[in-house]
């Protein structure tokens, strides 16, 4: 276990919960070179203390740990990370007096780093990539040459010509600090910052970088192996490693597919009038099979690629696809079986074996050639010179989808649908290709890196974790809050005033006495608790049936006249709108109630600190749709792999949408909000004990099971408790610490033996 | 103690383990730690020194009073209007106790509408009579904060700069309905020194901590009624003047009380000055003494008020020297446990015999007190007897 002092904290007042992680066992973590998961509120200080003590092993042994690669979710929440970084820094160089030489940056898309004038103005994402990399491609800068009209992005040509010889000074770069200096160098930002995180320190980007398949080998595939890896807000990993493994196919995109397929075709017809050499390059180059790739594996320099195994690159690419005629035709004939697969009249699930023999029996597709299609696809790409890969997605979907069916045998499944289940009249097939284990994605990535460490305010509980994602690790703990004051108050509530149970489950869905009394408890919460309430409903679906209810009985007129209501949508413009609404109705006073769905935009990435959220409510147990087919296959699986049952999947996964919506509103130690569980099950032990445990350790047996009535009574008690002055000199020696009662002795043993509890 | 202060029923609080609290003594006797805990609340008055501050003494203090729809709520019982109310006639008395030379106005707001209830005024039965009457008022509604603060300000804005101008809300709804972005009036009232307060009696609310926070004034939140009656009462005393304030001579005239001798046959009975208005019109107009302005010869029943004709401020000299000791706070008196005191066994001021754990000795002249004189002494007499009686003995 690290020394205490060389841990520095950026203030002279010590959070006694940061000092937990750093004197906990945890930190071996970093020592022993082990993966590690962790549990902590958040505000308690559980970024900077992560930064601190990686950052401080880091300077003490600098060839142990080269870097920190720092994986958040949002764009903000990576600028948050960066400006505790810079506070660390800051500190250091107060302290120590020396300017270190630390070099910390952010990355993020294109989109959010590009300062070229015409192309930063695009609006989506995608246009921007496309539009960049029609000006920023090799073959387009050596058209240059012949043809000095041809247009190319200055900052890139600036940056190319005199950026990779200049390292980036040391320093810590936000975003905005990136664009700054490129602006001012006159270089590409976002190339900079990709080129600059080879030999930067500290590394903070998008969890995509790393676990998606597709970025992570663009961008990920150089870091150094002595790297440590913190995932942050991670409580929803797994669904993001099966997202960036699955693939959904509908008649759209088979119908785009075929455009891209007949584009392909003519100008491979175009070329070989004018260029046929080039063709005849490739071939050669395909014959001598993916080498080059793998002598790079062998010497350990890339990250692996789960889409791409081991085995592919000794080979060379077989002799069916080898010609750029013969490839297409190969795509035309495995676009053709997948249109006839998609006029299903029901429904379909089969596994991946199942699949490819089906396509060896009908259009005789080897299995071999499947598998090289992503590659093939590239290289073709790469020949042809298309400038804009935006409008090849579709194909190369398609082909993605090709080399993952043949190249799992486990852990995925097809189904193919002929129709939602909500509109079985009208026609819309979907092939989805789903992933049921998340641990593929997250392998190359737990394999490579010499600590990985997975870090939330809601991760319990906590062992799920290693089993879905199946790594074994060095420590799990799960901290909880010291606190000067008991700044969150969660209470159940499984009643109705006139005794009715309150539950979300499906059988009470559309009860009338049910939905008027979850009416009556917004409405009176509405009329004591100031400014702003957040309340979650299990699905859209839900809430819109609720609300409209709540309108035929006229609970919306009375609640409006104590607050303002605002509706989370589906649109995502629609919803920032309302958000920005809310938040001015919190702040002058006027009050407002949010209403929102658990697992949208509002319970996932938007913190209601303060006023914006004095009260979360949780309507009923936001359980997955549990109808949907994918589900039923993974959860199968999870059981057979991993023998998790069902329903305990389902619970937590229930369980931490429920926190992760009702931690919005405690957002620090100042902070203080009411947590209000509006369904009976809650208060059941297996639904309790699966909460994190800085809520559970709250939850009194006297806050279980309440009724309407006495939630409001607990709650008035509870605010005007909140109400009364709170300073910083309060925590003082109690969650706070100066540098005296830090060292003293007793503080110590104490701090240790939270630690261990944990 | 049957007379201490009614907290909230006991079902309605939290639970409490009243048990752990108590602890026996050697003799297996509960008595002494009783008696610890009375005596822990008797004490309990908060002991502030001030130091050398100055203060406002001249204070023009507009009091806003809730009257919406969250009034009618019974959590203060019978309701916190009626509360409310008793609890402002008892302010106002202690206030103009405390601030002789000082004026009070109330504003109530319903109805996103705020109207004055009284004008500011330094004469206490006025406001009282009129708060009276304000109990059968109906609360509807939504209270308006931007309404009340800017009628308030009207007035308050044409004040003298070395008069205090301050702002009390007392608030029970949790939202409030205004006509404009309260934030620029919150800047406008920064500008003008008005110093706005607000004891809220239900929960926190953002822009109140906002408003107070920008203005220099306090943000309580009540925790039952006796914790109101505390609330309210610390804006009795006088808050500390900015230095910023301009500091002026003012001229004041001191009447005297004369009455004509019936035998006079001159003397005929006349109205009071303050009677024009109408307001104040309690008991009968004519009378034969009064107070006459030494300026114009205006005559007034009562004081402290400001002459109606020639605009003189008329006090009477007890009412600045009851002013005073604000200035010159009397210093706390030293605690010393029993067992350290030797000596007089009596309470020098009302002569019982001391038998509490702990007696408070006058620092400048050595008498020793019990708990309930000292009490007694800081918060009515401000000074203490027996320097007093020293001072004026040889």
């Amino acid at each position: 276990v690290i020394e205490l002092n060389t841990v520095h904290f950026e203030t002279l007042l010590y959070d006694i919960n940061s000092l937990c992680v750093c004197v906990s066992p945890s930190s071996c973590v970093v020592c022993v070179q082990g993966h590690g998961v962790l549990e902590m509120p958040s505000g308690t200080g559980k970024t900077i203390s992560l930064l601190s003590l990686i950052v401080a092993y880091q300077r003490a042994f600098p060839l142990e740990v080269t870097k920190l690669i720092y994986c958040s979710r949002t764009v903000p929440e990576i600028e948050k990370v960066v400006e505790e970084l810079r506070k660390l820094m800051e500190f250091y160089s107060k302290e120590t007096g020396e300017t270190n030489n630390f070099l910390a940056l952010a990355l993020s898309s294109r989109k959010n780093l590009c300062i070229h004038p015409e192309v930063s103005s695009l609006r989506f994402g995608k246009e921007v990539d496309g539009k960049c990399h029609s000006l920023t491609a090799s073959y387009i800068r050596a058209q240059r040459h012949s043809n000095p009209n041809q247009p190319v992005c200055r900052f890139y040509e600036e940056f190319d010509a005199v950026g990779r010889q200049v390292p980036l000074p040391a320093g810590i770069y936000n975003l905005d600090d990136l664009k700054d200096f490129g602006r001012r160098k006159g270089w590409c930002p976002y190339y900079l910052a990709r080129y600059a995180i080879l030999h930067a320190n500290i590394v903070v980007y998008s969890y995509h970088y790393l676990l998606d398949p597709k970025i992570a080998d663009l961008v990920s595939k150089e870091l150094a192996k002595k790297s440590v890896v913190v995932f942050d807000e991670a409580h929803n990993i797994d669904n993001v490693c099966i997202d960036s493994m699955s693939v959904n196919i509908t008649r759209r995109t088979l119908d785009r597919c075929q455009n891209n397929v007949d584009t392909l075709q003519n100008t491979i017809q175009k070329i070989k009038e004018t260029d046929a050499a080039k063709l005849r390059e490739e071939y050669r180059r395909l014959v001598d099979g993916l080498k080059e790739a793998s002598v790079a594996r062998e010497t350990d320099i890339y990250l692996s690629n789960p889409v791409l195994p081991d085995e592919i690159l000794q080979e060379a690419v077989p002799g069916t696809i080898r010609t750029a005629e013969h490839f297409v035709g190969f795509l035309r004939r495995f676009l053709e079986y997948l249109k006839s697969r998609l006029r299903v009249q029901h429904v379909v699930q089969e596994s991946t074996p199942q699949f490819l023999k089906d396509i060896f029996d009908k259009v005789c597709i080897d299995r071999k050639p499947l598998r090289f299609c992503a590659e093939r696809l590239q290289s073709l790409l790469r020949t042809l010179e298309i400038a804009d890969i935006a409008d090849f997605s579709a194909v190369t979907l398609i082909s993605n989808f090709a080399t993952l069916v043949s190249t799992y045998s486990q852990g995925f499944t097809i189904i193919i649908e002929p129709f939602e289940d909500r509109t079985p009249t009208i026609a819309n097939p979907v092939l989805h290709f789903s992933c049921m284990d998340p641990s593929i994605a997250i392998k190359p990535v737990f394999q490579r890196f010499q600590s990985v460490v997975i870090t939330s305010g809601t991760l319990s509980p906590l062992d799920i974790y290693p089993r879905i994602l199946d790594f074994r690790p060095v420590t799990m703990a799960s901290f909880t809050m010291t606190l000067a004051r008991t700044c969150l108050c969660p209470l159940i509530v499984g009643r109705g005033n006139d005794q009715v149970a309150l539950s979300s489950k499906f059988e009470t869905r559309e009860d009338f006495a049910v939905i008027r009394n979850y009416g009556n408890l917004l409405l009176e919460m509405s009329a004591v608790v100031p400014d702003g309430i957040v309340a979650f409903f299990t699905s859209y679906v839900y809430m819109e049936n609720i609300v409209a209810s709540w309108y035929e009985q006229g609970i919306l007129e009375n609640i409006q006249r104590n607050k303002l209501i605002f509706i989370e949508t589906q649109d995502a413009a629609e919803t920032s709108m309302a958000l920005e609404k809310y938040q001015e109705a919190c702040e002058n006073g006027r009050g407002a109630i949010l209403l929102s769905v658990a697992r949208g935009k509002v319970s996932e990435g938007i913190d209601f600190v303060h006023h914006f959220g004095r009260a979360v409510i949780m309507f009923g147990v936001p359980y997955v749709y549990t109808q949907s087919r994918i589900l039923k296959a993974r959860l199968e699986y999870l059981r057979d792999q991993f023998q998790i049952r069902e329903n305990d999947f389902l619970t937590f996964d229930a369980m931490r949408h429920a926190a992760q919506c009702v931690g919005r509103a405690i957002r620090g130690k100042t902070d203080y909000g009411l947590m209000i569980f509006a369904d009976k099950r809650y208060a059941r032990a297996d639904k309790r004990g699966k909460l994190p445990r800085w809520i559970q350790e709250h939850i009194t047996d006297g806050s279980l099971n309440l009724t309407v009535d006495e939630t409001v009574q607990l709650s008035k008690h509870f605010l005007r408790q909140m109400a009364q002055p709170f300073r910083q000199e309060d925590q003082l020696g109690l969650s706070l610490l100066t540098l005296e009662q830090l060292q003293s002795e007793e503080m110590l043993k104490k701090i240790t033996q939270i630690a261990h509890q944990t | 103690m049957d007379e201490e202060p009614e907290r909230a029923k006991r079902w309605e609080g939290g639970y409490e383990r009243t048990w752990e609290v108590l602890k026996e003594d050697e003799s297996g006797s509960l008595k002494a730690t009783v008696e610890e805990i009375l005596f822990q609340s008797k004490r309990k008055r908060v002991i502030e020194s001030h130091g050398q501050v100055r203060l406002g003494m001249m204070r023009h203090l507009y009091v806003v009073i809730d009257c919406s729809r969250s009034m009618e709520d019974q959590d203060l019982k019978p309701n916190r209007l009626t509360s409310t109310l008793k609890l402002m006639e008892a302010f106002v008395e202690e206030y103009f106790d405390q601030n002789p030379i000082s004026q009070v106005g109330i504003i109530m707001t319903k109805n996103k509408r705020a109207e004055k209830l009284t004008d500011l005024a330094g004469n206490p039965k006025k406001h009282i009579t009129a708060l009276q009457k304000a109990v059968d008022s109906v609360c509807v509604g939504e209270p308006s904060l931007y309404n009340s603060l800017s009628l308030a300000v009207q007035t308050l804005k044409h004040m003298p700069g070395h008069t205090s101008r301050e702002i009390l809300i007392i608030l029970s709804s949790l939202t409030t309905c205004d006509p404009a972005n309260i934030y620029e009036l919150i800047k406008t009232l920064k500008s003008l020194k008005v110093r706005v307060s607000v004891i809220g009696l239900s929960a926190e609310v953002r822009v109140c901590t906002v408003l107070t926070r920008e203005t220099g004034g306090s943000y309580h939140v009540i925790l039952d009624e006796s914790h109101f009656k505390e609330l309210l009462m610390l804006h009795v005393k006088p808050p500390p003047s900015s230095s910023a304030s301009e500091c002026s001579l003012i001229r004041m005239g001191f009447p005297q009380h004369t009455i004509a001798s019936l035998s006079d046959q001159d003397a005929k009975p006349s109205f009071s000055m303050s009677h024009l208005d109408g307001g104040g019109g309690s008991g009968p107009g004519l009378s034969l003494g009064g107070y006459f302005c030494p300026q114009c010869h205006a005559k007034y029943t009562e004081l402290p008020v400001e002459c109606k004709v020639c605009g003189l401020t008329l006090v009477s000299a007890p009412h600045l020297a009851r002013s005073f000791h604000h200035l010159f706070p009397l210093d706390a008196f030293t605690e010393i446990p029993e067992e350290e005191h030797h000596g007089d066994r009596f309470c020098q001021a009302c002569q019982g015999e001391l038998k509490d754990k702990s007696v408070f000795m006058c620092p400048s002249c050595h008498s020793v007190f019990c708990v309930e004189c000292d009490l007694f002494i800081h918060d009515s007499l401000h000074c203490c007897p027996c320097c007093i009686h020293n001072q004026s003995g040889p």
